[in-house]
């Protein structure tokens, strides 16, 4: 799912459940490879965890609130508040082990 | 079926100009004017081409969009101003006759710089081609179109840029480069004048598309040499890694995905090639241009519908061993009695698409432009042969032409592998823009015998008998390749290696537009 600036606070910050965020740009080669994973695994995770993304350019004010500096930025809120921040491209199974790691509780290292 | 590019918005569309400096690159950093985005902290823009709208956000679809019209080709934008460099070419005059005819404003640039490498090869286009002046004239009469053409140089940033000015494209096709792997392979010289005319020209190209229309896309010509042939095996991506690629060592894991992947050029002209798709690459990533890095297969074939409509339209067909590629090369053999020429062993293989199919492919991507910044890459291929598997489709089709011809096998002249594993991955055009073959190698090379057989240009190509065979040598050696093997056009290919194709698609709906020679014949009849 996209989210923009406008529904930003109801679909991440308010959600039930954890949601991953991918921060990306249409000039950021990493990031527009990564749409068809992302996808994949937003409807295998559907109902536990999120996966959304969202333009930094086309919402600016969002990417100033986190202090975007560099693309892909994922980040995972949980309740409204950031657990997990890391940039660069994953691997699915990279991004795999991470939202099992959050479903399970387990701890995460931040980069 | 929605068109390919119908939910693309403004933020695709050339005639869309932001609001304000916004430095995107810098992300976070940079972003010094937020008092010109709206209240909720949308970018604002404004269009060009209905400037009375004001300022709005970009998320106008091109569906909804006044200014785009639906075509067979997905939705194009009303009389949008394409620049062609090169446009006196082989593909730069085909395309420039197809877009005029859909709508497009075109214009063009050329310096005849291959009208007269061909000369000095002591060759010509065996299809005769009228002047520029001619073809524009016929253009009018026949098409009712109007081209407009500059005589300049791409290196003369000077006067490209003063025409870019006037004419503000808003789309630039890059046809302007040498096109040959031998004609670099000459000397010194010649490997020089292809790399300082395509790496330069391009160069120069980007400085001025940033400053006089940075919305405008860049189609950027490269081709499928750039990749060669891996001898790991590995499949060819288009231009990038796909995000499920990894790399791993000592037990960690990376995504690979996006990163460029590696470049084994096969000659001095596919090194200037990859030059560019790196300056290109930059080019976006410093200055959010936007472009469409096209691999393509080699092209074959004379015919489209604008090109076929009078003989003053006509596009060049060159044979001579410097810009002549195999199938163009093959058919003047057979049409001369001559033995088809495979290099080595002919177990070559390489990605091909018909003229027709090649224009078509273009067309979907002009109308499509990419988002602001946005590099891509297309592997542009509608199949992938084995040159021998090639040489014995022509010696078929010229059969029924009343020619029987052998193939030979002749020393390689070049540095490349004879025998080696391919598998290209072509899933871009076909799944993002539309994309599905519709000409057969049979049906198009047909349509080669037809035209080329026409005594007129019999004439021509008897003439030119001395220019096909190679003597141009990777080692630097100038001399023909002694005869290896000849052989009987029905023999088959020892086929080591399979040709692997990934379109995303299965093979049945890939090739369900194609028109195989019983239809094709049909149609023509």
């Amino acid at each position: 799912m996209r989210v923009t600036t406008r529904n930003f606070d109801k679909e991440v910050l308010n959600s039930e459940i954890p949601v991953l965020v991918e921060f990306w740009a249409s000039w950021c080669p990493p990031c527009k490879v990564m749409e068809p994973i992302l996808h994949r695994l937003e409807i295998e995770y559907e109902g536990r965890m999120k996966i959304v993304t969202i333009n930094v350019d086309q919402n600016p004010r969002i990417a100033l609130r986190y202090q975007i500096k560099g693309l892909p930025t994922f980040m995972i809120f949980k309740n409204g508040k950031i657990i997990y921040r890391s940039v660069a491209a994953k691997s699915e199974t990279q991004l795999r082990r991470i939202i099992e790691k959050v479903l399970n509780e387990e701890p995460l290292e931040e980069e | 079926m929605k068109a390919h590019n119908a939910d693309k918005t403004c933020w695709n569309c050339p005639a869309a100009m932001l609001k304000g400096h916004v430095d995107f690159r810098a992300c976070g950093q940079s972003m010094r004017r937020l008092q010109e985005l709206s209240e909720e902290g949308e970018i604002l823009i404004r269009c060009r081409r209905r400037p009375e709208l004001g300022y709005f956000e970009p998320t106008i679809t091109f569906e909804e969009c006044p200014e785009w019209e639906l075509t067979k080709y997905g939705y194009l934008l009303r009389d949008m101003r394409v620049l062609i460099l090169g446009i006196d070419g082989y593909l730069g005059w085909t395309l420039a006759l197809k877009l005029a005819v859909l709508g497009c404003k075109v214009a063009g640039v050329d310096n005849f710089l291959r009208r007269k490498m061909v000369a000095e090869k002591g060759s010509m286009s065996v299809v005769p081609i009228a002047s520029m002046k001619e073809r524009l004239k016929a253009a009018k009469e026949v098409l009712g179109v109007e081209i407009e053409f500059r005589k300049i140089d791409v290196l003369d940033k000077q006067r490209l840029g003063a025409f870019m000015k006037e004419f503000q494209p808003e789309a630039i096709v890059h046809y302007a480069e040498i096109p040959s792997a031998p004609y670099s392979m000459v000397d010194a010289d010649h490997a020089i004048k292809v790399q300082h005319n395509n790496v330069l020209g391009t160069l120069g190209l980007l400085f001025l598309m940033r400053d006089i229309c940075p919305e405008a896309c860049l189609l950027k010509l490269g081709t499928m040499g750039e990749y060669g042939t891996p001898l790991t095996g590995r499949p060819l991506f288009e231009g990038l890694f796909p995000a499920d690629a990894v790399l791993k060592w000592r037990g960690r894991e990376w995504s690979l995905g996006g990163e460029l992947t590696p470049r084994d050029p096969v000659s001095f002209y596919h090194v200037s090639k990859v030059q560019d798709t790196f300056n290109i690459y930059e080019a976006c990533k410093y200055w959010w241009l936007r472009s469409y890095d096209i691999m393509q297969g080699v092209i074959y074939g004379v015919h489209t519908d604008e090109v076929a409509a009078d003989p003053r339209l006509r596009t060049r067909l060159d044979v001579d061993e410097w810009f002549g590629t195999a199938v163009n090369r093959f058919v003047c053999q057979a049409i001369l009695g001559m033995p088809l020429t495979v290099y080595g062993e002919g177990e070559q293989i390489r990605g091909f698409i018909a003229l027709e199919d090649a224009m078509e492919c273009m067309v979907r991507l002009i109308a499509s432009p990419p988002e602001p910044g946005q590099y891509m890459v297309v592997n542009q291929v509608s199949g992938l042969y084995r040159i021998i598997d090639l040489a014995k489709i022509v010696a078929d089709v010229a059969r029924d032409f009343g020619y029987y011809v052998k193939i030979q096998k002749i020393e390689n002249p070049r540095v490349e592998a004879d025998v080696h594993p391919y598998e290209v991955v072509s899933e871009n055009l076909p799944n993002l823009f539309g994309f599905r073959p519709k000409v057969t190698p049979e049906v198009e090379i047909a349509r080669m015998f037809e035209l080329l057989t026409q005594p007129h240009i019999k004439e021509r190509i008897k003439k030119l008998a001395h220019v096909i065979m190679p003597v141009t040598w990777w080692s630097g050696e100038k001399r023909v390749p002694e005869v290896i093997e000849v052989l009987e056009p029905d023999a088959v290919s020892k086929g080591v290696y399979k040709p692997v194709l990934h379109t995303g698609l299965k093979p049945e709906v890939y090739y369900s537009m194609v028109r195989t020679r019983k239809k094709w014949r049909k149609v023509a009849t």
